[in-house]
């Protein structure tokens, strides 16, 4: 009996520290709510809140910046578990949520909606002037998913019919990513300059895009995905001992591959047509978790999840304090804050394998 | 009974078969040994007969009457279990690990019974001391060790083993053979496992699979091993000798 005592009291440790996260990032989207460009108070916030006071504060809090805020939890949860599960079924520490070329593909579509459609223009929400009067606020975001959605399907038709083994996979990933590339830069050849600033502004990143309902799509797709990973959570362990052991304990390790990586992509493939770009998160997060948790998927999964939603909480509040009025993307936060902070991880200790 | 029939194996894009019409027959607690080259085709005969590799349509593998290849991954898992050369475990702890080899029975989440298999199999195998620990952390022969206990979890009826004493030292290979040899006469598991070390393959096992060119060119107990099959098989010039009744093999002059 002590030896099931001790083995519990790891994990226990272990959820421990889950839990330490998810408060922080609870936290830390309270704070986010409270900062913004608009210098209300905090009493002016928590009278918004309550749909008291000022109409204006009334707007911001409930139209921008609760959605911002559950956009900031909702895609940085789902960036990061995608990494975590791309990293776990490729084999590959250095995968992310883009691996398979999905964001190249996403903003090949937003492009082709805005150069040749000028779809989608005017819908990069950042200021509150035009926040309402957008075009079509989707236009953009539906051609990229639609594109990034093909993109998933012919690489992972094509892994299924040919070859599954994961160096192939990411080596397909890459070359499908460049062509997506390829095209867009011979789009923005051709545009005008208001249809390349526009695309160009696009691809930023920008929270700021989210309204209530592109959080509740994102939602569905990141809960779902997130439900599939949960209950896998074992069968990736298991993938960690390599394909042949996988198997004959009994895995479907193609199985699985294909539905986590069709899973994993989807959720980019969304939270990137309705933001854009948010680079790094999907690669910093699950690297950190699994140097403060280890690998054990009953725990990395979730605290991923946390992780990402943290981080991107952190970058957003600081992208909006630091803009002087408007935000910075926060794609380039969470480089410029994630970079510095992982190469120090990397070289901090030699990770064993 | 294990009964192997008739197994063959061919890659994809190659005419010529790795494997042809291979029959092996194992009692329950027999310990068969696989003999041959490197690249002879052991390690695709055990992927064959694990399922891992898909061997020709016509094969079958049974095991007291029930035809493994035919049944689901999740079922064969329960009757044969693997240890493969190169051990991986991700960077689990211990408990865990062996844990692992229950997931065909649990599925999604490890229930008290699993858990129950697992702390007995620790304290049978004595390995109390690293039960918390990452296996990272520990030595070729203590992951050797976790990877039997892995297996065994499984509650297998046929244990494959790939090269077990590959990379131990003197004394852990030893621990390895006669720990391997009590839990076939215990547990009554059959095992089937390939050496290069011929000297202990002669000491460990009850019968010998000689391998060639894809065929199994002889098979038997003890009685088999002679110098003219070891000459044949390895295309080394040996001396066969019994000591204390124990065959020893000396020398090894290539032809």
């Amino acid at each position: 009996m002590e030896l099931l005592e001790s083995y519990r009291r790891e994990h226990k440790r272990k959820r421990i520290i889950v839990i330490l996260l998810f408060s922080a990032m609870v936290l830390m989207s309270i704070v986010c709510l409270f900062v913004g460009s608009s210098h209300m108070s905090v009493s002016d916030c928590t009278a918004a809140l309550m749909r008291k006071g000022v109409p204006t504060n009334i707007r911001i809090i409930w139209n921008i910046r609760i959605p911002r805020v559950l956009a900031a939890i909702i895609a940085g949860a789902g960036l990061s578990l995608s990494g975590l599960i791309m990293q776990t079924t490729l084999n590959n520490i250095m995968a992310s949520p883009s691996t398979l070329g999905v964001s190249n593909a996403a903003v090949f579509g937003a492009n082709l909606s805005i150069i040749v459609f000028a779809g989608g223009f005017l819908s990069t929400g950042n200021n509150l002037s035009n926040y309402m009067i957008g075009v079509n606020p989707y236009a953009a975001g539906m051609v990229a998913f639609v594109f990034s959605t093909t993109s998933i399907l012919l690489i992972l038709g094509l892994c299924k019919t040919r070859s599954f083994t994961p160096n192939v996979v990411v080596l397909a990933g890459v070359a499908l990513g460049s062509v997506w590339t390829a095209a867009t830069t011979i789009l923005q050849f051709y545009a005008t300059d208001v249809g390349l600033s526009a695309a160009v502004i696009w691809s930023f990143g920008d929270l700021g895009r989210a309204t209530y309902r592109t959080d509740a799509i994102m939602f569905v797709a990141v809960g779902l995905g997130y439900l599939f990973f949960m209950l896998m959570s074992w069968k990736y362990n298991v993938l960690l001992t390599g394909e042949p052991t996988a198997k004959s304990i009994g895995i479907h390790v193609d199985r699985l591959r294909f539905l986590s990586l069709l899973l994993a992509s989807v959720i980019t493939a969304v939270c990137v047509s309705f933001l854009g770009i948010i680079g790094f998160v999907g690669i910093i997060c699950p690297h950190v978790t699994k140097k403060l948790l280890g690998q054990d998927h009953r725990h990395t999964i979730h605290a991923s999840a946390i992780c990402g939603s943290l981080l991107l909480l952190l970058a957003d509040t600081l992208s909006r304090s630091m803009g002087n009025g408007s935000a910075l993307p926060v794609g380039a936060i969470t480089s410029l804050l994630g970079a510095p902070f992982f190469i120090a991880l990397i070289f901090s200790k030699e990770e064993r394998r | 009974m294990l009964q192997i029939q008739n197994l063959s194996f061919r890659y994809h894009h190659h005419a010529q078969p790795v494997l042809k019409g291979i029959d092996i027959e194992l009692q329950d607690g027999e310990i068969g040994i696989l003999l041959g080259k490197n690249g002879s085709g052991k390690t695709t005969l055990f992927k064959s007969i694990l399922g891992i590799s898909s061997a020709s349509k016509d094969a079958s593998v049974r095991f007291d009457g029930e035809d493994l290849l035919k049944m689901s991954r999740k079922e064969r898992a329960k009757r044969i279990a693997y240890v493969p050369q190169d051990i991986q475990f991700g960077g689990l702890n211990v408990f865990d690990s062996i844990l692992m080899g229950r997931i065909s029975y649990f599925g999604c989440k490890a229930g008290r019974h699993d858990l129950e298999v697992v702390e007995q199999l620790i304290k049978d195998m004595q390995l109390e001391s690293y039960a918390t620990r990452s296996v990272n952390e520990l030595s070729g022969g203590e992951r050797q060790k976790i990877a039997i206990a892995r297996a065994l979890a499984q509650e297998p009826r046929l244990l494959i083993f790939d090269e077990p004493t590959g990379n131990l030292d003197i004394a852990n290979e030893q621990l390895i053979i006669r720990e391997a040899k009590r839990l076939a006469h215990d547990k009554n598991i059959s095992i089937l496992c390939s050496l290069h070390d011929l000297n202990q393959a002669f000491c460990f096992g009850d019968k010998f699979f000689f391998l060639k060119d894809g065929h199994i060119r002889y098979h038997g107990g003890k009685e088999c091993i002679n110098e003219e099959v070891i000459q044949e098989i390895f295309d080394i010039h040996v001396r066969i000798v019994e000591i204390e009744h124990q065959k020893i093999m000396i020398g090894g002059t290539p032809i």
